[in-house]
């Protein structure tokens, strides 16, 4: 918890997701179909890049890489151990938001770990899903403001409409 | 919040550990930290250490491996995105494409699974018509030939390595020289194909080289049940066998569910014909005259035991049969020298002459057999009204092609300028008789294309590195003539090119790249409508639709077919003396072609049960008569004596094993194995069979003689107590007795101990009321062959590793999934005769998932345990290895990895595995300075590692030493089901897998098994395949008695004899030991209680041992 690594490219997340208003799957687009949630390839960034700020220094990098084909050495943080199988899209397309696992990421200048990854934390909410289960449209809403009661009376009302189990069975992660 | 510790760098096991001691080894700190701690014994590094030095020195270097990395840091790992992505691409999104593995003359229809890019696991094509998704053991392996890292890796010249651009420049030149001559001294020797491209572009070569020479050669030729037909219909025709047609079948010396092309199409028909859902169904027939023990020998009802030789004299005799007086004078000259049982035929040829079964029957020859055989089969086929039925005639071109005693003649006459080789290895394969090294020789140039610099490289001026068909473009004719396309997966791994690249630029066309061949001949095949359009969907669909051949009428006259006999003459029965020698395809390296393919080679055969090796197969009788003793057991290994064998003036030697069955007096050579020059995994394991076969005698040898050694040899068999000992672990009847009683198999059950309430009950009887499916299989032993594929299928989905013989002699083999081969016989018989003619059973044994499973309750660290769908899991990262689960468990079906086998490198593989690092000596040398000296000795070197990681399924964890393992019921794809239908569901509760929406997935087994005798699915929904299956009355459980409820039941074989064969039984061998050992038959002591529905049984069938 609390790491956080210096980028290569000093992109904020709280300039884009959070001032902008970019939603998360502008540049995440495989969220919502495959376990892996994609790092945006450079061309992406180049979408809007090549038009705004056309020649800033600090887009160096990123500019090089569309141009080359050589990737952008993103330094990873959040990473569960090879024997854990996560799978992104069954939790966002089922009212797991963002939020839960990465923090308000948002409001982050640089990006940290803001959840401690540990087995017993992910068991937390596979315990007690109606403490975190919104409705799928507010998934990527990170900054939805819900009292804990309200949260309570919703969540359990989800739990029960979309069939939620709580998995709680080692082969839900281990294979 | 619970805190979590400092995560520290991946505990790497082995290789990376040691050498980064290594490294630390050489710092000033060390030196100073040794000298100090240790003043004399840092000199003995490199002496023989004692135990108690060695642990000193390691626990010193432990100690400072902490201190020198400075504390437990998280690395600095990357993620590095595209810069550009693909479109329609999804990172962590498997791919599927539809491709075809080419085979001798036909192709296996595929859907292959590419994870990111690689292909990690193949599927039969569905939607192929007919298919069902099976496929047999040769295409579910074929994919760790993509990876192997012995394959070709370069352009080499002379033996040097040299470029490509170079190498096609010599093409280009070869093809020039020869433009001017019109390709005289030009000479071509390729393997079989159905490739239209190929086709089209050997016919380009013979227009532009009309005096070029192009001669095919295939060690195990399949081409004869073609050149049969052509020769006795007077055109060009190939039989395509309609199984499913047929409710009466002879097999004479046809392995038509092993050794024969389009097995797994042949076996799909024959099973199905073979599936009952109740007792009133019909089921075929199967005959079999055969001299060794097949896959098809071992489903056979009734097995004739006949020397090879003298199948010919047995078919001249059923024809006779049939035909009555019609049949020819030769004919009958050749059924006078049948010296069998005369009723066995008659009785046979009775029951396929009644009218009822007029174009119902299919008689079959086997490759092996010469022409006169074939000739004759297709007669009494077209006696009993068989042909346009159960054999299709497909039209098949009569091509003009040379033979390799030909082309061997031309080299040694000096008239071959530049030799042609695609694919082909005779310096191994051809007969021994034509010297075919020294004659290669002859030839000025030769250009090989291959997929390994094998024996036949030795000398070549240009060795071109072949690509894997799912590294290349091309197309091909599955069995019944569908076009299929063959489509690259990933780009040549090694820079291999294809042959159609190779034979296009000898030709000098200006299209050389194979994906333009291929669509050049896909547009002249295909000509109506739009061309884009088509290519797309014939890639897509993976076969063009209605492009299998129409049969065509062709007949046989008996007349002809009997002239053609004049020449024929039998040998004379074989004696120990003049011992008959069978050379035969092997169930796992085929010719040789998958030597080097690990999972093949560990596989065991599914006959004899041996792995790594082949043997030098023969009845046990003849074994006793040449005085041999096979089998001992020393320190619990398995020794037996090697024979020598002369045969055609040479000789060999190899191991002697017993083959229950065989016919007397003959031995059996499996092709294939004691290579000089393989990869690393195929090297040196077993004999060399065709150092002792003739050009003339390529299948059946006469008069060999066999001589003990007196020297013995290890083998590693997983198997080798081949009775059930009375048990009843399969359960069979006759089809009589299953009318009588639909619910035989339970008869069997053993008295069950008293229930008594249970102090703690199951909590899975609490738990699976709010589970949304309960996992459970069927398998239907009356549709399993025994062909092996789903144990290979399961070791391709489940990244399970090779153990390499010495550990396969512990029992130490890894596979989930294995076939249990029973062989039973008549308990009266005297002990040295009960081998003579065995009934054999099949059962795939795997994870039973037992709801009270015995494994679970002895785990002290609750490593393998139940979820509430039903599945016994095995969680890797909590199990310790106590091994007390495999111990408590009664089906053996749980596996222990005792040493890091993914990492062990091929040379590993053979073993020994016991450098005791302190005290253990290897070739002269301590284990321990053998380490000191290179750490990373015994591990895969880090490319070989990186390709191997390759063909690994991303979805499965790959298993490191110390921990037990055993079948999932593929749970990554059961997770992989429900993961895509709640994503479906998103803000609905429809969440629940059913198999009416054909969402359930199929297990590894399941999808290859070429019979569909495995049935995998929900048992809490009743409408299932598997629901209904086990209330099948044959559905039964192994070791019911035990109460363990397995998950996993069997449906109870189902034989189908003919009461009036002379070697007719009533009830099934195995049910003759059972009756022995319980002392009680179980069908007599039913057979009071009314019979036809069965109703009546259900009460005797739960009152527990009544018997």
């Amino acid at each position: 918890m609390g790491y956080q690594p210096v980028q290569p490219v000093a992109f904020s997340h709280e300039i884009h997701a959070g001032q902008l208003g970019i939603d998360c799957r502008y540049c995440h687009d495989g969220v919502e179909k495959s376990w892996y949630s994609n790092v945006p390839a450079a061309s992406v960034c180049m979408n809007c890049h090549n038009q705004v700020l056309k020649e800033d220094p600090r887009l160096e990098l990123v500019r090089e890489s569309a141009a080359t084909d050589k990737p952008i050495p993103w330094v990873q943080i959040h990473k569960t151990p090879d024997y854990v199988y996560f799978n992104h899209a069954v939790h966002v397309n089922r009212g797991v938001s963002c939020v839960e696992c990465h923090g308000k990421v948002n409001h982050m200048e640089e990006v940290q770990q803001a959840k401690p990854f540990s087995m017993a934390w992910c068991l937390e909410c596979h315990r007690h899903p109606e403490q975190r289960v919104r409705h799928p449209d507010d998934v990527y809403n990170l900054d939805l403001q819900i009292s804990p009661d309200e949260q309570k009376k919703k969540g359990a009302k989800f739990v029960h409409d979309f069939n939620i189990q709580s998995l709680e069975n080692c082969s839900a992660c281990h294979r | 919040m619970k805190t979590i510790p400092p995560s520290c760098p991946e505990p790497e096991v082995g290789a990376k550990y040691w050498r980064s001691l290594d490294q630390l080894a050489d710092t000033p700190e060390f030196r100073q930290w040794v000298e100090r701690e240790f003043p004399s014994g840092a000199s003995e590094f490199n002496d023989p250490v004692s135990r108690r030095h060695f642990a000193k020195i390691m626990s010193a270097s432990f100690m400072l491996a902490g201190l020198g990395l400075a504390g437990c840091r998280k690395p600095e790992e990357h993620i590095l995105p595209f810069s550009k992505k693909p479109q329609g691409y999804v990172h962590g999104v498997p791919q599927f494409y539809a491709t075809a593995r080419p085979t001798r003359s036909s192709a296996v229809p595929l859907l292959v699974k590419s994870h990111d890019g690689r292909p990690i696991k193949v599927e039969g094509n569905p939607k192929i018509p007919g298919g069902n998704g099976g496929t047999d053991t040769y295409t579910q392996a074929s994919i760790l030939n993509l990876y192997d890292p012995d394959r070709a890796m370069r352009f080499a010249k002379g033996g040097a390595t040299a470029s490509r651009d170079e190498a096609f420049a010599y093409l280009s030149e070869t093809s020039a020289k020869f433009a001017a001559n019109g390709g005289a001294g030009l000479a071509f020797l390729v393997e079989r194909s159905s490739s239209p491209s190929r086709e089209r572009l050997q016919k380009a070569i013979a227009a532009k080289f009309p005096k070029a020479k192009w001669h095919v050669f295939e060690p195990v030729d399949l081409d004869i049940h073609r050149k049969a037909a052509t020769l006795a219909c007077g055109r060009g025709v190939r039989p395509d066998y309609r199984f499913e047609n047929a409710r009466r079948i002879v097999s004479l010396d046809c392995d038509f569910i092993g050794a024969e092309q389009e097995a797994y199409r042949y076996i799909r028909g024959f099973a199905n014909g073979r599936k009952l859902s109740s007792p009133n169904d019909e089921i075929n027939r199967l005959y079999v005259i055969e001299g060794l023990f097949s896959l098809t020998g071992t489903n056979a009802d009734h097995r004739l035991r006949v020397a090879p030789s003298h199948v010919v004299c047995a078919t001249a005799r059923l024809l006779q049969e049939i035909a009555g007086g019609d049949a020819g004078s030769h004919v009958q000259r050749l059924a006078a020298e049948f010296k069998g049982d005369a009723k066995w035929i008659v009785e046979c040829a009775k029951d396929r002459r009644s009218s009822e079964k007029q174009g119902k029957s299919l008689i079959l020859a086997g490759h092996q057999q010469p022409l006169e055989v074939h000739w004759m089969a297709l007669a009494i086929n077209q006696a009993l009204g068989n042909l346009g039925s159960t054999v299709a005639m497909l039209p098949a071109p009569i091509v003009k092609e040379g033979s390799i005693e030909d082309l061997a003649a031309s080299l040694n006459a000096g008239q071959v300028d530049t030799l042609v080789m695609l694919g082909v290895n005779p310096a191994y394969t051809a007969p021994v008789d034509l010297e075919w090294s020294k004659a290669q020789a002859k030839a000025k140039a030769v250009i090989r294309w291959a997929y390994y610099e094998d024996e036949s490289a030795a000398g070549v001026t240009w060795h071109l590195p072949a690509a894997h068909y799912l590294e290349s473009w091309g197309d091909a004719r599955s069995g019944d003539g569908t076009l299929v396309p063959v489509q690259p997966l990933i780009e040549p791994l090694f820079g291999g090119v294809t042959d159609l690249e190779v034979l296009a630029r000898l030709a000098g066309l200006d299209v050389t790249k194979p994906y333009e061949i291929v669509r050049e001949t896909f547009g002249g095949l295909i000509s109506n409508g739009n061309f884009e359009e088509n290519w797309k969907k014939f890639l897509h669909t993976g076969f063009w639709p209605g492009s299998a051949l129409k049969p065509v009428k062709a007949a046989v006259n008996l007349d002809q077919v009997n002239d053609k006999l004049a020449t024929a003459t039998v040998a004379p029965l074989p004696s120990t003396q003049q011992l008959e020698v069978i050379f035969h395809r092997d169930n796992k390296v085929d010719d040789g072609r998958y030597n080097n393919n690990g999972w093949l080679q560990e596989l065991p055969d599914p006959i004899t049960k041996m792995t790594w090796e082949n043997v030098i197969l023969m009845s046990p009788k003849t074994a006793k008569a040449l005085g041999l003793e096979i089998k001992n057991r020393e320190n619990n290994q398995l020794f037996v004596p090697v024979v020598k064998i002369q045969v055609n003036g040479k000789e060999i030697e190899g191991p002697a094993w017993t083959q229950p069955g065989q016919a007397d007096n003959t031995v059996a050579l499996a092709l294939g194995y004691g290579r000089n020059k393989t990869g690393r995994v195929g090297h040196g394991s077993g004999y060399d069979a065709y150092q002792v076969r003739v050009a003339a005698t390529p299948h059946i040898a006469t008069g060999a003689k066999l001589s003990d050694t007196k020297k013995t040899h290890g083998l590693a068999t997983t198997q080798d107590h081949w009775a059930m000992e009375g048990r009843p672990i399969v359960r069979e009847a006759n089809l009589k007795q299953y009318q009588e009683h639909p619910n035989f198999a339970r008869f069997m059950n053993l008295e069950e101990p008293p229930i008594v309430q249970s102090m703690y009950p199951n909590p899975l009887d609490a738990r699976k009321k709010d589970a949304l499916h309960q996992w459970g299989m069927v398998i239907d032993l009356n549709a399993c062959v025994g062909c092996s594929a789903c144990s290979i299928a399961c070791q391709s989905e489940n990244n399970i590793p090779i153990v390499g013989k010495e550990q396969v002699t512990r029992h130490r083999e890894m596979h989930w999934l294995r076939i249990d081969r029973y062989f039973t016989s008549d308990p009266k018989l005297p002990e040295d005769q009960k081998v003579d003619d065995p009934q054999v059973v099949m059962q795939p044994m795997l994870c039973q998932h037992c709801e009270a499973a015995p494994c679970e309750n002895v785990c002290p660290v609750n490593a393998t345990v139940h979820d509430e769908e039903g599945l016994n899991l095995m969680v890797y990262n909590r199990c310790v290895g106590t091994r007390y689960c495999s111990n408590n468990c009664p089906y053996k079906v749980r596996r222990f990895n005792f040493f890091d086998y993914n990492k062990r490198t091929p040379e590993q593989l053979k073993g020994p595995f016991y450098p005791n690092p302190v005290t253990g000596e290897v070739a002269g040398e301590w284990g321990v300075t053998q380490w000191l000296k290179d750490p990373a000795q015994g591990y895969r070197t880090g490319d070989e590692w990186d390709l191997l990681k390759m063909s690994k399924n991303p979805d499965v964890s790959v298993r490191m030493r110390g921990v037990m393992e055993k079948c999932t019921f593929c749970v990554q794809r059961l997770e992989q089901a429900k993961i895509s239908k709640k994503i479906k569901a998103g803000a609905s509760g429809d969440v629940r897998l059913k198999e009416s929406e054909g969402n359930i997935p199929q297990t590894a087994c399941q999808q290859a098994c070429p019979a569909g005798a495995i049935v995998f699915g929900d048992v809490s929904d009743p409408q299932s395949q598997v629901s209904q299956q086990k209330a099948n009355s044959r559905d039964y459980a192994v070791l019911e008695f035990l109460l363990t409820k397995p998950r996993l039941t069997y449906l109870a074989k189902v034989r189908n004899p003919n009461p009036e064969m002379p070697d007719y039984r009533e009830y099934p061998l195995s049910v003759e030991e059972y009756s022995k050992a319980a002392h009680a038959n179980p069908f007599e002591s039913h057979s009071g209680a009314p019979a036809a529905d069965g109703k009546g049984h259900e009460a005797h069938g739960s009152k527990k041992g009544a018997h």
